[in-house]
């Protein structure tokens, strides 16, 4: 807070820069939107899957990488709140462990949305501005498709295909990043945000696999402010 | 007015992440092989039916597991077996077995017409062997008089041989070959050790005897002759040792040896203990020759399956290894010594049956005996209860044969056996069976065929 009224008064002491044209970066009540990508990486920790299964069989995950869009606000100078939309990320599952080897058993879509509060360093108009956030994060998914594989695994020959889903989690995020202001109107936005998730596979055969996901998000987009 | 942009914002994104309606699916439920049929070799483990005639039906019976489909008991139990289970997760009609009948006692119902199904590919037998067509409960190896089950037990060669016969001497290219053998092999090599063992300690029992009863007779020279003739007459009977002994004592008696009635009891302890430590050093001593003798059928099989299998045109054999029949509850029924034995029986064969199909791209050998090993000591994950007690109960009353070839749901034993290992003192139940189908299949995945 201190901080914000220090950079406020040198701003109007200085009564020059970008306020002369009423669009400094990321000040108070400005919206920010910036377009890019995303690659949502999980860092997994796979727990096995309940019997009846080969012991120690476990999951793997792939990273996917998806458009996104990064909409920012400025409560403060310093202070923004930021949400992302995007398309869902598609993930590819892999049988690890005892069951390394058996290629992509299924594939889920993971549709995060979160909520970042965030301060961002130095005065609005500062060609580099690091930040830092800490949000809210709901971790949904869907779209959760099994495979020959899956099902020869889990329930060969019973005639009836293994589905699975996965638990929606409630949880927390960290981010760090780096805003580079091109002119007063475009800016370049690097940020990496680690969410913590664990959450649990739910199969139709009965059997349970925990999954600690703990994704690593880097994002990379150009924004425009308004 | 940024305030509003700003809650739309973010209601775009709720309504982005709830937009629904998407849940599980099971997704592409095809392999990634199409085979065309699958052609099954083996023994009672992978015998989809072969005895399922006259009084073994009549008795709810046919395969060597919990027969009959009663999943309405309990989903765990199907009555398949490992073969049908793939075959069926394989999309391919259900394994119909190429030959059926008995040839055993008639009385007993245990004798039905051989005939061969010609639009059959599962050839496996129960009583099978690699190479010798003896297997157990063979015509061939009944008792005088005793009731024999009459088992065909073609051997896997011959199986093999009476395919090619039907397709003109050529598997097609898109068959699934399994064959899984060799414990029959196991069994047979036992009894025959077994029966030796029986014979050396029968013998010894009569030196025994001799040497401590013919010096205190009258004449021992003649009190000798007299003493074996007796021991001779009484085994021929098929007696036991308390009785040869008593026969022994008593002709030692009739011939002037007064002590003998008197010291009968040291006398037969002796020659009961020596009777049985001839019988040990004999299991000792050719145990090692049923170990090579496994080796060898380990290596014929595998030079079944690379010259007579793959040699004519198969592209995808699977073949399982013995699973370990040291740990079944007939093994365990027996010595330390001889479970020793038989584990190294299980190991020559696997070895020599490994080393036969190593480097072969069209074969997937699946290394069984490791997971049954893997499951003795660890069962829990595998979602195994028990793993030493047969589910069936195998009293003469409830089961003549004292075999899971007439287990159903109406002759277990109390209590739930959904996921016990073991149907009858070798057998799996469906439940292992399903365990055994799914490494199958984990193993086929890996190998890339599906």
């Amino acid at each position: 807070m201190k901080v914000r009224i220090n950079v406020v008064k040198v701003l109007v002491a200085a009564g020059t820069l970008a306020v002369a044209t009423g669009a400094a970066a990321q000040s108070k009540g400005q919206f920010t939107v910036s377009v890019g990508a995303n690659m949502l990486k999980p860092h997994v920790e796979s727990g096995a899957i309940s019997a009846p299964a080969l012991p120690n069989s476990l999951g793997d995950i792939d990273k996917d990488t998806q458009p996104v869009a990064v909409i920012t606000y400025g409560l403060t100078d310093n202070i923004s709140v930021e949400t992302a939309i995007g398309t869902p990320y598609k993930h590819k599952i892999h049988g690890a462990g005892a069951i390394e080897g058996t290629g992509q058993l299924g594939t889920a879509e993971a549709m995060p949305a979160i909520a970042l509060l965030q301060y961002r360093f130095f005065e609005p108009n500062a060609m580099f501005r690091p930040f830092v956030g800490l949000g809210v994060t709901y971790a949904m998914f869907r779209k959760e498709t099994g495979s020959f594989p899956m099902t020869a695994l889990t329930n060969p020959g019973g005639g009836t295909p293994t589905t699975f889903s996965i638990d929606n989690k409630w949880t927390y995020s960290g981010q760090v990043g780096l805003q580079f202001n091109v002119n007063e109107k475009w800016f370049a936005n690097a940020a990496y945000i680690k969410t913590k998730l664990s959450t649990d596979v739910h199969f139709s055969t009965g059997q349970r696999q925990h999954m600690k996901l703990d994704p690593d998000s880097f994002i990379l987009s150009v924004g425009y402010k308004f | 007015m940024r305030k509003t942009s700003f809650a739309l914002a973010l209601l775009t994104a709720a309504v982005l992440t709830a937009c629904g309606g998407n849940g599980p699916s099971a997704g592409d439920q095809t392999p990634k092989t199409k085979f065309s049929s699958q052609i099954t070799f083996g023994d009672s483990l992978s015998d989809v039916g072969t005895y399922a005639v006259g009084s073994i039906a009549a008795m709810g019976g046919g395969q060597f597991n919990i027969n009959g489909n009663n999943t309405a008991v309990s989903p765990e139990l199907t009555g398949k077996n490992y073969s049908q289970l793939i075959a069926a997760q394989l999309g391919l009609p259900a394994p119909c077995a190429a030959q059926t009948g008995l040839m055993g006692t008639a009385a007993a119902g245990f004798s039905a017409p051989v005939t061969d199904h010609p639009e059959c590919f599962s050839y496996a037998q129960g009583g099978s062997r690699v190479t010798n067509p003896i297997g157990p409960n063979n015509i061939a190896l009944a008792k005088p008089g005793a009731v024999s089950l009459g088992a065909l037990t073609v051997p896997v060669v011959t199986q093999i041989a009476n395919h090619l016969k039907k397709t003109g001497g050529k598997f097609k290219a898109d068959d699934l070959v399994i064959v899984m053998a060799g414990g029959n092999d196991a069994l047979e090599l036992l009894d025959e050790l077994s029966i030796a063992a029986t014979a050396a300690g029968g013998q010894a029992l009569a030196v025994s005897l001799v040497q401590q009863l013919a010096p205190g007779t009258t004449n021992p020279q003649t009190g000798a002759a007299a003493i074996t003739a007796a021991i001779q007459a009484e085994a021929a009977k098929g007696s036991s040792a308390d009785l040869i002994i008593k026969a022994a004592i008593t002709a030692a008696a009739m011939n002037g040896n007064t002590a003998a009635v008197a010291n009968a009891a040291t006398i037969g302890a002796k020659a009961g203990a020596d009777a049985q430590a001839a019988g040990l050093a004999y299991s000792t001593a050719h145990g090692p020759d049923q170990v090579k003798a496994m080796a060898t059928a380990g290596a014929e099989l595998g030079a079944y399956v690379k010259t007579q299998i793959i040699g004519n045109g198969a592209n995808y054999v699977v073949v399982n290894n013995l699973p370990d029949v040291s740990i079944s509850p007939a093994a365990k029924a027996k010595s330390a010594d001889t479970q020793k034995l038989i584990g190294a029986m299980v190991n020559a064969f696997n070895d020599q049956l490994k080393a036969a199909v190593a480097g072969e791209a069209k074969v997937l050998y699946v290394d069984l005996a490791a997971i049954s090993r893997d499951q003795s000591v660890n069962p829990t994950p595998y979602g195994l209860t028990n793993t030493t007690t047969p589910a069936c109960d195998l009293s003469p009353a409830k089961n003549p044969l004292g075999s899971s070839l007439v287990c159903n749901k109406n002759n277990l034993i109390a209590g739930d056996v959904s996921h016990y290992m073991f149907a009858d003192t070798v057998h799996p139940t469906p439940f292992e069976h399903s365990l055994i189908a799914r490494y199958v299949l984990e193993q086929m995945t890996v190998k890339g065929w599906l």
